[in-house]
């Protein structure tokens, strides 16, 4: 009886001890192991990134001096038009066609799940696997698809067919569409992932009470499904927004920006502009600029989230 | 509280229904849920399926729904066969457990969906769902979302969704369960009062005994699949069928007690293992009279052992006098439950009166023998 007293006590002037270390009296000591690794390895760059542009710094010239030259000539650049231009096109079509497909495969697996057919899990795998392949890997594949070689799939299959080859990515009209075709297969499995969770929280007695009321499936799909999905839906299509608007390392093995500059989308021209250019401060104003892009759809994604969910 | 004729413009030929299942089977897989069933529900009828949960009452309505299929046999309303048919198009109208109102919707959306979806030119759908918020009283709450209403506003909601269609038949699926009791009591009585001014066909499920004899016209209730009796709320009362109904009509539940009927020189008696001999009145002895000998249970409800000891009562021969030794008193206001051994059984009485006897003395009850019940041990049919 005393021990166990003696042993309450003990743990309570631990407790109270301890207690100067508990999270609530001291959140910035065991904020900062968190807020120290973040600084290094986002802000830090991010910073760095800053500076570069206000300086006329090549990668094979150590010395720089600070001047809003850059700003100037990349805004200047005959090149900006036309890459904001075919940015905007693939990151438009993009999205459209990865919500529009990934909505598609999200209720045929929800129904095939519901129905309980087999192999949906396969089918649900496969559609996965294509999104934790790399986009390195996923644009490798797509240059084999697009091939125009006689070794290219989808031009062995047109000519099986009778069809006359198409020229997937040398034709400066055709390639940026080849490279959504490419992005939209990758990116469908994050857009179907995504509204699949959304169609599995719909109660199905909403379905049944609009089934009693009167309503055709596409009437449902139209009045119910479509409303209850809306905030996945918004959500989606901002994080798809982001995700395409930084992809490079697909079209970098695809195309390469070509033919000419057919499929040099703004995240691939920063990329060359430095590592092919070396020009490490336009290519630093370029950078800045994504990210100023990608703030701004992130503040939307920030204000969607607490009102929709 | 609902006020109002059926307030639509078609009242006057609205047709009401007449629906009739038979040999209604339902499989998932190799589970067998229905067995057989067969009812008929007249025009203007409320029908209450009534059972404990899994009995298949709830199936037994979404076949009717529509929202299951049909294993085998036969759903007809008004002589056309439904079978094939799908919801939309049977003209039916229900109210689901958990409401199931259109979340994005207002409330007056809500209403007006079944009617829009249905075409309804624009100028109708308002004023339906306008009279229809008059009739539940609920016009403040038009523009409100549902996520925005109490249960009891949603269940209104759901209701007037369900009566703005002006369907052949009500389907309701347990719709008072996820309310509070207080609230239980006042939609029931909403609901009663509703189908007395609109008389349309209707069918609710529920597993609460009290709502069924309260609301029904007609009671089937369900075990397993299979129906164990149809009657109306006095009938099952009076005459339950079997042992099974006995038990789930009325609160709290008959009593039932191990006995065996034997003939004594004057008369017949039914004696409870281990307790005194209760004289079995004339009115039931021929009856009775051939399972002299045989074991027995005898089942009698609450209130039918009670402390009320008129003159009346005394001078007719059916009221025995019972001696119990009281275990436990639970004094409810208007009467107090007795829980008491009588030989080996232990059984529940209602006196009337606030009088909590000590728990531990005997007291005499009365034994209202006419009101006795007789079921065979293994059959448990009523005898």
């Amino acid at each position: 009886m005393s021990q166990d007293a003696a042993v309450g006590a003990a743990s309570r002037t631990g407790s109270r001890h301890k207690k100067a270390w508990h999270l609530a009296e001291r959140p910035l000591v065991w904020l900062a192991p968190l807020t120290l690794l973040l600084f290094v390895t986002y802000v830090y760059p991010a910073i760095d990134v800053i500076r570069y542009s206000f300086t006329d710094a090549t990668l094979l010239n150590p010395e720089y001096a600070y001047t809003t030259d850059s700003f100037k000539a990349v805004i200047r650049s005959p090149d900006l038009p036309g890459i904001l231009w075919v940015t905007f096109a693939f990151v438009v079509a993009s999205v459209i066609l990865q919500l529009v497909l990934g909505l598609l495969v999200a209720m045929a697996l929800h129904r095939g799940v519901r129905r309980r057919l087999p192999g949906v899990s396969v089918v649900r795998i496969i559609i996965l696997s294509a999104w934790i392949v790399p986009g390195v890997a996923a644009g490798i594949v797509w240059q084999l698809m697009f091939n125009e070689a006689s070794y290219g799939f989808l031009n062995a299959v047109l000519r099986g067919a009778g069809l006359s080859p198409v020229a997937w990515l040398s034709d400066p009209n055709i390639a940026l569409w080849s490279a959504v075709i490419a992005n939209v297969w990758r990116g469908t499995a994050f857009s179907m992932l995504l509204l699949y969770a959304g169609l599995v929280v719909i109660p199905s007695s909403l379905y049944e009470a609009a089934s009693v009321d009167g309503a055709t499936a596409l009437k449902q799909f139209w009045y119910i499904t479509l409303p209850q999905l809306r905030p996945i839906l918004l959500i989606n299509t901002v994080l798809i927004s982001i995700f395409t608007l930084n992809t490079f390392d697909l079209i970098l093995p695809l195309t390469g920006g070509g033919p000419g500059r057919a499929t040099e989308v703004l995240a691939l021209y920063t990329y060359n502009t430095v590592f092919r250019n070396f020009d490490l401060s336009n290519g630093a104003v370029l950078a800045v600029v994504l990210l100023l892009i990608s703030i701004v759809f992130t503040l939307i994604y920030v204000r969607l989230l607490p009102r929709e969910l | 509280m609902i006020t109002g004729q059926w307030p639509y413009g078609q009242s006057e030929e609205r047709a009401v229904a007449h629906v009739v299942v038979s040999q209604l089977y339902k499989k998932y897989g190799e589970l067998q849920v229905v067995h057989g069933v067969d009812f008929e529900i007249g025009d203007g009828e409320f029908m209450v399926l009534v059972g404990p949960s899994g009995c298949g009452k709830s199936t037994i309505l979404r076949m009717i729904a529509g929202l299951e299929g049909v294993t085998g046999g036969e759903i007809v309303i008004n002589d056309r066969m439904m079978n094939d048919v799908p919801p939309r198009d049977r003209d039916i109208a229900m109210v689901f457990q958990d409401y199931a109102l259109y979340p994005h919707m207002s409330v007056r959306q809500n209403l007006g969906f079944g009617l829009k979806m249905r075409n309804a030119p624009r100028a109708e759908v308002e004023a339906t769902v306008r009279k229809t918020a008059e009739t539940l009283q609920i016009e403040a709450l038009l523009d409100r979302k549902p996520k925005q209403l109490s249960g009891g506003q949603r269940q209104r909601v759901a209701i007037g969704r369900a009566i703005a269609r002006e369907p052949q038949v009500f389907l309701f699926d347990e719709p008072l369960s996820n309310l509070d009791a207080k609230l239980r009591v006042e939609m029931r009585t909403q609901i009663k009062r509703l189908h007395m001014s609109f008389k349309v066909t209707s069918i609710y499920v529920t597993h609460d005994q009290t709502e069924a004899m309260t609301l029904a016209d007609r009671i089937v209730v369900l075990r397993d699949g299979r129906i164990e009796q149809v009657g109306t709320p006095e009938e099952l009362y009076a005459r339950p069928a079997n042992r099974f109904v006995a038990g789930f009509i009325g609160s709290p539940t008959m009593n039932f007690i191990e006995a065996q009927v034997v003939e004594e020189g004057n008369g017949l008696r039914v004696v409870p293992v281990g307790g005194p001999p209760l004289a079995i009145p004339k009115s039931r002895a021929q009856r009775y009279q051939r399972h002299a000998g045989r074991p027995v249970i005898l089942g009698i409800r609450p209130e039918d052992v009670t402390n009320t000891w008129t003159e009346e009562s005394r001078a007719r021969e059916s009221a025995v006098p019972l001696d119990v030794a009281v275990e436990i008193s639970e004094p409810l206001g208007s009467d107090t439950l007795i829980f008491a051994r009588l030989g080996n059984a232990e059984i529940v009485c209602r006196a009337s009166g606030m009088s909590a006897p000590v728990s531990g003395s005997a007291i005499r009850l009365n034994a209202h023998m006419d009101r006795m019940h007789l079921f065979d041990p293994e059959s448990g049919m009523a005898l």
